[in-house]
């Protein structure tokens, strides 16, 4: 397997007074072309920053952020981003929205049209396509967003706590469609959460991070297999301990964190 | 509440304040020169109609000074809207031309009429100028602003979708801004509006604010009170479309 997204000896510092603080201290991570990686950890654990590192939106005080083998500069169309809110663009279709990013380089519309609705029946979507954003629940704007950032084909996708505003329900059902739509393509994601249970059901690999500085204490290589039931997840034999493991670890970093408040 | 239910009891409020007037003329509980009644206001309209006021028809007078107002607004939109948009982009640009316009928009207008006079003229040129630099100096401010309220995470997903800059400006950045600058546009025009009668003090001879003032002269106050009225009807007129073209062309505004 080839080397996608790499992170070497990554350090960022916060840097405005008074609050001044090491964001990140020496980070170093692979991701395997076409893997799913979760990275989980309490809130102002610099998970997130992580993702803007990758997607080119800060540069590291030191140490390298590589994509495909090239220093990542400024943002672009090979790491596409779902943030926690969708951020459709409300004054286009949902047709258009999802193919907003092929138009920009001069595709034609009907080029593109038919692709985008293939992703829009993907994510449960048909019939939708005309319909404004601003016409849909909080569960479909995302699966719109997820159509929009897959649909030009990324290498990457990262993934910022991207179903963390739903409700439990449509959370699963995001989660089920989000490991299906992957199993289907040959896309590297990378997943920021704080959701134990979400990570254990997404990834091939959860790394558990700690807060300021924020730093990668764990690594846990799923033994969950590619085929997976959400609802049956839950019975498989290694289950429960990974997931008290898991939960402990977080748990400890989470506290100390509040003692070096 | 439901539009429909609104806008009934905003008829009805209407009503009894005109029925109020009505009543209040006629049974002299004020002085008619002061109060005259709405019937005598419809006698004047009708001679207004017939045989003008000072010569001038009454349907010129409005026709003037709309044709004023709106050539005044039209010019003042088409370049307050770009610059205030730069300003709001390039800091370099906002540094330099900020102290004038902070300078100029809480200046009453009617301070500059003699200026206007003295530089423009008693004819058209000068009432021009002081509706346009009224509405203009509203846009830029307002047309800046909206720049600021535009969400940063639209323009993030733009650039990981791979837009360029041109693009992020002509297809995130202009779009976004277009139910602040509907608001901005409203709010000026409203601005641009109320400086027509500063602007017809300006040795006129025709003109609704020109016509409420000569009136005023000759304690004629059933011209006074209609030139009132038509102003103030025009005045929310113009609102009401430019807020069904907002309605037309940002049908999202507000709506997440």
């Amino acid at each position: 397997m080839a080397e996608q997204i790499a992170l070497e000896d990554v350090s960022l510092q916060f840097t405005a007074k008074p609050h001044a603080f090491t964001v990140l201290e020496d980070i170093s991570l692979t991701l395997q072309k076409g893997e799913f990686v979760v990275l989980l950890g309490p809130s102002g654990c610099g998970k997130s920053t992580i993702l803007n590192l990758v997607a080119g939106f800060l540069q590291p005080d030191t140490g390298r952020v590589l994509c495909g083998g090239k220093i990542v500069q400024k943002p672009g169309p090979a790491r596409g981003m779902i943030f926690q809110q969708p951020n459709l663009f409300p004054w286009l279709s949902v047709l258009d929205n999802v193919t907003f990013g092929p138009r920009l380089s001069r595709h034609r519309k009907e080029d593109v049209n038919a692709e985008a609705m293939d992703w829009l029946a993907r994510v449960g979507l048909q019939g939708f396509e005309h319909h404004a954003p601003w016409q849909l629940s909080g569960g479909m704007k995302q699966r719109v967003a997820l159509a929009r950032a897959w649909l030009p084909g990324p290498e990457v996708l990262l993934l910022d706590e991207p179903f963390g505003a739903l409700d439990a329900q449509t959370r699963l059902m995001m989660q089920e469609l989000l490991r299906s739509a992957w199993l289907e393509t040959d896309t590297t994601l990378l997943f920021v959460t704080h959701d134990v249970e979400e990570a254990l059901f997404l990834a091939d690999r959860i790394l558990v991070m700690s807060a300021k500085p924020g730093k990668i204490v764990e690594e846990i290589v799923s033994p969950f297999g590619r085929e997976r039931d959400i609802e049956t997840l839950a019975e498989h034999p290694q289950y429960s301990e990974i997931k008290h493991h898991v939960l402990h670890r977080v748990r400890q970093e989470a506290k100390r964190h509040l003692n070096t408040l | 509440m439901k539009m429909g239910q609104h806008i009934t009891i905003s008829v009805i409020s209407v009503g009894i304040f005109f029925a109020l007037w009505q009543i209040a003329a006629t049974r002299q509980w004020v002085d008619p020169l002061l109060l005259p009644s709405l019937t005598d206001i419809g006698l004047t309209t009708e001679e207004l109609l017939a045989d003008g006021y000072r010569q001038v028809p009454l349907w010129q007078h409005v026709g003037v000074s709309l044709a004023r107002a709106l050539s005044a607004f039209s010019v003042a939109v088409i370049l307050g809207i770009p610059l205030g948009l730069l300003m709001g982009l390039s800091e370099g640009l906002s540094a330099v031309l900020n102290p004038f316009v902070q300078f100029l928009r809480p200046l009453p207008k009617i301070a500059l009429i003699p200026l206007a006079v003295v530089w423009l003229g008693i004819g058209e040129a000068s009432k021009f100028f002081l509706i346009f630099i009224a509405t203009f100096l509203s846009v830029v401010v307002g047309a800046n602003a909206a720049v600021e309220r535009i969400g940063r995470s639209r323009i993030r997903v733009a650039q990981t979708l791979g837009a360029s800059r041109r693009q992020i400006f002509l297809r995130v950045v202009l779009p976004d801004a277009l139910p602040e600058l509907f608001t901005t546009v409203r709010l000026s025009v409203g601005i641009g509006w109320t400086s027509l009668i500063a602007a017809e003090m300006v040795a006129a001879s025709s003109g609704l604010g020109w016509m409420v003032i000569n009136a005023s002269s000759y304690l004629r106050t059933d011209i006074v009170m209609l030139g009132i009225l038509l102003l103030g009807g025009i005045g929310y007129l113009l609102d009401l479309l430019l807020l069904g073209l907002q309605r037309l062309f940002v049908p999202w505004a507000g709506k997440e």
